[in-house]
């Protein structure tokens, strides 16, 4: 494809920015449940957002939505 | 630049006419055209492109999950499109979904796009070219004509005459120029609420979004949907008096920019309901999207299974920059159904570029490959086109007629948009329905209902998102692991039109990729079987209602037909039209110096 270009000498793979096996992956399974605040039902408590004091910021009355502070 | 020359072919006296940027498609269109003054009529056009991009090419050996981060990059106003194609391909071939919350999200961020996109496109580039001081320049008796001609629709938007539409559309003072760059300003900032930034989302991710969902979130989107929809409702009637008038004081019209009506849409919106992101129930929940995708062949429904569409798609060469890749590496050879995939599926593509000097006349002349649908039916490769984007959207879902919100709803012929009521105007309904022609004026006429689809789709959007966030569900990622090997594909509409990205992964990194954008089927070159693309079909034949002579003409019709396709958002027109004179000739390949210009 290059006939009579003149390109210089590669000093990389073209793969290198591509993951190295064995380091962490954000996107590994069970980070989700992990987190702190992140229920199993999908839903979540203000200990998503906050580790100061959560419980307080959590609704007062059990039946409303819990919806944490961005 | 332009160039003009003479020729004598067939006893025509033709004139070359030639736009070389014509607009800003990411590097280079050019269109070059022989025109019999004459008989008033352009007798055959060629569209080339003189930008390679080898994303086919140095995807190889990148971690998956980069994809949509790099493919982002392709575009520097519809990156997000992009980003969001490629996650659904990641997802696919991850195997996962992601939480309806984060689905309502991303679906709300690429209504914002297309609201955003099409305002800045249409009120400050297409009406350029319909805009008073044009006019005034390549048909002054329409002008004429434009100034006692009552705007049927005044009453809804405010102006009296036609040739006071032609006013507010004059770019810098204009002003629905000057409000159409307010709305671009809101509806970028509803889409980074979503997606984070614009045009490369931060908040995007395989299995769902970053973007943390809260009341005030969707309350902050809704507050700025209101405004536009307050802009949308006397932007629609103003478009429909226009281009009524066009029609009207322009008999013949209709022909220009016509062509056989061979759309192709590749639906957006997903439903999360009903999504998996399963290869074997692509067919169900491509269906269930909130546009529908279908291929619309002379008017009719040719099929709405994005299974079959994947299947027919055929990337042929013929009068490209490649060398053929038939002798390459198949990666796919059957889909995950069992069906035989064809070596010139964008899956089995080889990217091979080969510089060469560009050769109108009977050699290659684009770096655009020429992508088209094989109908097994008339075993036929079609030229398919996008009508700019909106025409082929709203064709589609018209007539599949399975989207129904309640704001918006699809009929069998027509698709009826419910907006609630807003600052400045009650409750109104607004009707598209299904042209007699895919030509200029229609697709233009389409992307601004577009703009009211996606408004009336977003307000729908918001309700459902709020719903979620109410009853506490507030998930909007998953997590997974990346395999070993697995295919995938993502089918969703770019601004402009249809738009597929095809993966491959071997030992976790990508193995092969392609995206195929709207421009490439629209740009096209003529293919090895001699077929035009759709930019030199509709131009092609196409007859000239300039009042201007050769000496002073401005190519107006020819420009309004390319530019009605929504070529990757034109920055200007660089014509020169020197009495005759050639300016400067120049060509430039882009990979490599060696080759002689």
């Amino acid at each position: 494809m290059t006939d009579g270009i003149r390109t210089g000498r590669p000093d990389v793979r073209p793969d290198t920015p591509s993951h190295t096996k064995g380091t962490h992956q954000g996107n590994a399974c069970g980070h989700y449940e992990r987190a702190k605040g992140h229920l199993p039902d999908g839903r979540s408590t203000a200990a998503r957002s906050t580790g100061i004091n959560p419980k307080s910021r959590d609704p007062i009355d059990p039946g409303m939505p819990n919806l944490s502070p961005a | 630049m332009a160039l003009q020359q003479e020729t004598e072919q067939e006893s025509r006296e033709l004139v070359e006419m030639s736009w070389d940027p014509i607009t800003r498609i990411v590097g280079n269109l050019g269109i070059y055209t022989k025109i019999d003054f004459r008989n008033r009529e352009v007798v055959e056009c060629k569209s080339t492109s003189s930008i390679f991009r080898g994303y086919g090419v140095f995807m190889r050996g990148k971690d998956p999950r980069d994809a949509h981060f790099i493919t982002s990059r392709i575009c520097g106003i519809c990156g997000d499109n992009h980003a969001t194609c490629s996650i659904y391909a990641q997802n696919m071939a991850y195997g996962i979904k992601t939480p309806p919350l984060g689905e309502w999200i991303i679906n709300l961020g690429e209504a914002a796009e297309f609201m955003f996109d099409h305002v800045l496109y249409q009120d400050n580039l297409v009406f350029v070219d319909y805009c008073e001081q044009i006019v005034k320049e390549t048909n002054p008796s329409l002008l004429r004509r434009a100034e006692t001609t009552e705007a049927p629709r005044g009453n809804v938007h405010g102006l009296r005459t036609i040739a006071d539409i032609m006013r507010a559309f004059n770019p810098f003072t204009g002003s629905m120029y000057r409000e159409a760059l307010q709305m671009s300003r809101l509806t970028r900032e509803m889409f980074c609420l979503m997606e984070g930034r614009h045009v490369h989302p931060s908040t995007l991710y395989p299995g769902g979004v970053g973007t943390v969902a809260t009341p005030q979130l969707f309350t902050d989107y809704l507050v700025r949907l209101l405004k536009v929809l307050d802009f949308v409702k006397k932007a629609v009637p103003m478009n429909d008096d226009l281009f009524d008038f066009f029609y009207e004081a322009l008999p013949g019209y209709e022909e220009v920019g016509r062509r056989r009506i061979m759309l192709g849409c590749w639906g957006a919106f997903q439903n999360p309901a009903v999504v998996n992101y399963d290869y074997r129930h692509m067919d169900e929940w491509g269906k269930a999207m909130f546009v529908s995708p279908g291929i619309v062949l002379d008017g009719a429904l040719r099929t709405t299974n994005l299974v079959d569409i994947n299947l027919g798609i055929r990337i042929l060469l013929g009068s490209s920059y490649y060398d053929d890749w038939q002798g390459e590496e198949t990666f796919v050879e059957r889909d995950p159904l069992g069906n035989p995939v064809d070596k010139r599926h964008p899956w089995n593509q080889t990217t091979l570029p080969k510089p060469q000097k560009r050769d109108l006349e009977n050699g290659n002349y684009s770096w655009v490959m020429s992508p088209r649908w094989f109908d097994d039916r008339s075993q036929q490769h079609l030229a398919l086109d996008t009508g700019g984007g909106p025409l082929a959207r709203l064709w589609s879902t018209a007539l599949a007629g399975t989207v129904d919100t309640g704001t918006v709803r699809a009929t069998g012929d027509s698709v009826e948009i419910n907006l609630p009521k807003s600052a400045a105007f009650p409750e109104m309904q607004l009707e598209w329905k299904i042209p007699k022609w895919a030509n200029t004026i229609e697709r233009n006429r389409a992307r601004i209902y577009f703009v009211a689809y996606s408004a009336a789709m977003a307000v729908y959007f918001v309700e459902q998102a709020l719903a979620e966030v109410r009853a506490g569900r507030t998930k909007v990622f998953t997590d997974f692991e990346v395999p070993e090997e697995g295919i995938g594909c993502g089918f969703h509409e770019a601004v402009r039109g249809l738009l597929s990205h095809h993966m491959v992964i071997r030992d976790g990194k990508i193995a092969n990729y392609h995206p195929y954008p709207p421009t490439p089927w629209n740009a096209s070159p003529r293919d090895s079987y001699g077929t035009p693309g759709p930019y030199e079909d509709a131009v092609q034949g196409t007859q000239i209602f300039e009042e201007n002579g050769p000496e002073n003409f401005k190519g107006i019709d020819i420009m309004r037909t390319v530019r009605s396709f929504d070529p990757c958002l034109p920055c200007g027109v660089h014509m020169y039209l020197g009495d005759g004179q050639v300016l400067k000739r120049l060509h430039s390949p882009t990979l490599g110096t060696s080759v002689p210009g």
